[in-house]
């Protein structure tokens, strides 16, 4: 254990999850969804979130995300503990710190994938032909150049998830978290996308958090935690 | 600015729930500008100079007056002059309804006097006081029916106590024309003739419908109207005197409550496709819950979300009103040429969408699209990312 303590305190924590709990109140009823969780999330690294359904991993997630508030505990993402933000501060954060991949995509409908892929740039302060260059950008690191004036219709399943990971990473943050990636896809769409992500953790040093229950795809992931009944189980 | 296009795609995306929406928005407002603009010539009509009095017969217009009245009257204190005027309710031909204008039958040279909004050349005014066929009539009645001075026309009355063995036959001595600037919404398609032609015509039986009373200070019209009618008090025929914009607004569909009625008209429906409106935007709003929760995951706050909905109301209102007073502008403009409405338009002083009642016409439509919106957004600013995204 001392010498686990000695690796976090010299690396730089992307993620610090310390002591957190959620609980949700249905009528007179508590129900926990996690239960004094610990989490440390070196930069850089690729971390798989693994469970059973109703385990929490989205739960847990979704507060790295910033996207939900814990009941207790704290959680520091980026050097910034969230719970020190206002909701209009926080929505402010993630747009410049956090890429999420869904697992059904959701791209908007009505947007052509360039135009997907430029909407977190809407919220920053640079000039339309600069968002423009940074999507294409995006697109061709996920290799879909071709296609930026295609609606989502027009793409395969594979091909929307790797248009929203390219507007994951198009505003370049801190941390992309994933909630099931390759959930929605086939197989060989599937090992597209964790290649992708590989490339992106490997080359780009992405450090990504990604919740899956499929073991091929947490295998991509240098390391996985599970997630049982709200308790982050023994590393593995 | 930068999210126009992102507002315009959403608006886009389902073009017969926009359009509809939009229609509805449109039709709102064209009710509204053309009420308006109704009620605003309305007001010019009833707008005339202060210094006439009408005296009529107290019970109804149907009934007239004795010619012996006229002396009494003019006699009263502070009246200047008196002219009698009957409204003949002449056409040239009783098979064309289409065809109707007004005409009246006039004391002409103490009318003429009096009434300065009537301008005539004086060659042609002379040529018509000379002749008691002569007639005069406006310039907007010339161009319609192709007359000039020189032309004779018929005319055949529609009140039965008018009516004649023949037609009355006239010559039109001149043609009159009008100062809208000095004398808003004066009518440039009446005729007028002589009362003595008619009069004579009619057996000397026709009788006085209206008596036009000229007064020298018009702080004495309520005075001037009750010494009037105080005459002819403990007679068979009472008489009835007011200002010539009560008389107006008393005569057929004009005054207050009408008014009322065409605002209460505009209020309802307004209310009407707020609600429609308000409920379509809810329906768009609902189906793009995922997206609100994709949204807010990137960053967009909740505020800005808000805004984005707003907006799309804004928009849709703002293309529903201009769609509503373009329409509204060419219908005023084509409303005079249709059959039978437009005989009664024509009766109107030209209409045209004041610029007032278009810009509120656009502050209406673009509030409509703002209020309907209000709910939905108020829904989205509010709404939680892990609910939304549990609920897709």
């Amino acid at each position: 254990m001392p010498a686990i303590t000695a690796n976090i305190a010299t690396t730089t924590l992307t993620v610090n999850v310390q002591g957190v709990r959620k609980v949700y109140q249905r009528d007179s009823q508590e129900i926990v969804v996690l239960d004094r969780i610990n989490l440390a999330v070196p930069e850089g690294d690729f971390v798989a979130l693994m469970g059973p359904s109703g385990s929490g991993k989205t739960t847990l997630l979704n507060l790295i995300a910033g996207i939900d508030r814990p009941s207790s505990g704290r959680v520091t993402v980026a050097g910034t503990d969230l719970a020190t933000l206002s909701e209009g501060a926080l929505a402010g954060w993630r747009s410049r710190n956090v890429g999420f991949i869904f697992q059904f995509y959701n791209l908007i409908p009505v947007l052509t994938a360039a135009e997907n892929v430029e909407l977190p740039l809407l919220l920053s302060p640079i000039g339309g032909k600069q968002r423009r260059e940074r999507a294409l950008t995006a697109l061709r690191i996920v290799g879909l150049t071709d296609r930026a004036s295609h609606y989502p219709r027009q793409l395969s399943g594979g091909q929307e998830q790797r248009v929203a990971i390219a507007r994951a990473i198009v505003a370049d943050p801190k941390i992309l978290v994933a909630d099931e990636p390759t959930g929605d896809l086939d197989a060989r769409s599937a090992e597209d996308t964790l290649d992708l992500l590989q490339t992106l953790n490997h080359d780009f040093r992405k450090t990504i958090v990604m919740v899956t229950h499929d073991p091929r795809a947490a295998s991509r992931a240098h390391s996985q935690k599970h997630l049982e009944k709200g308790v982050l189980l023994d590393e593995v | 600015m930068k999210f126009l296009p992102f507002i315009w795609k959403h608006l886009r995306k389902n073009w017969i729930r926009t359009g509809s929406t939009g229609a509805a928005i449109a039709v709102c407002i064209f009710l509204f500008c053309t009420l308006q603009t109704f009620v605003a010539s309305l007001n010019g009509f009833l707008s005339p100079g202060t210094t006439r009095l009408i005296t009529r017969h107290n019970v109804s217009l149907v009934f007239r007056m004795p010619n012996a009245y006229e002396a009494r009257i003019a006699a009263v204190p502070g009246v200047k002059r008196v002219a009698a005027a009957n409204w003949f309710g002449g056409m040239r031909d009783l098979s064309k309804p289409a065809d109707v204008f007004t005409n009246f039958a006039i004391e002409a040279e103490n009318f003429l006097a009096m009434y300065a909004e009537f301008i005539l050349p004086e060659p042609e005014k002379k040529a018509f006081l000379a002749d008691q066929r002569g007639c005069i009539i406006g310039h907007a009645l010339a161009e319609r029916f192709h007359w000039k001075v020189g032309d004779t026309i018929e005319l055949e009355s529609t009140v039965p106590a008018y009516r004649t063995a023949r037609p009355l036959d006239f010559l039109i001595s001149g043609i009159y024309q009008t100062d809208q600037v000095r004398y808003p919404g004066t009518n440039e398609s009446l005729l007028f003739f002589h009362y003595k032609y008619f009069d004579e015509a009619t057996g000397k039986k026709a009788g006085v419908a209206t008596y036009r009373v000229e007064i020298a200070d018009p702080r004495q019209t309520g005075v001037i109207s009750h010494a009037i009618d105080n005459l002819f008090e403990n007679s068979d025929t009472q008489t009835h005197t007011e200002t010539e914009a009560q008389y107006r607004a008393s005569v057929g569909v004009l005054g207050g409550s009408f008014v009322l009625l065409l605002n209460g008209i505009a209020l309802a429906v307004m209310f009407t496709i707020l609600l429609v409106t308000a409920n379509t935007m809810s329906m768009a709003v609902r189906e793009r819950r995922a997206e609100i929760a994709v949204l807010k995951t990137l960053g967009f706050s909740s505020r800005l979300v808000l805004s984005l909905v707003l907006g799309e109301g804004v928009l849709l209102g703002a293309f529903g009103a201009t769609a509503g007073l373009l329409l509204g502008r060419f219908l005023i403009n084509v409303l005079p040429d249709v059959p039978v409405i437009g005989d009664v338009i024509r009766g109107f002083p030209k209409m045209d969408v004041p610029p007032a009642i278009a810009a509120v016409g656009l502050a209406i439509g673009v509030s409509l699209g703002l209020v309907a919106g209000l709910f939905p957004a108020i829904l989205a600013y509010r709404a939680r990312i892990t609910e939304l995204l549990r609920q897709a």
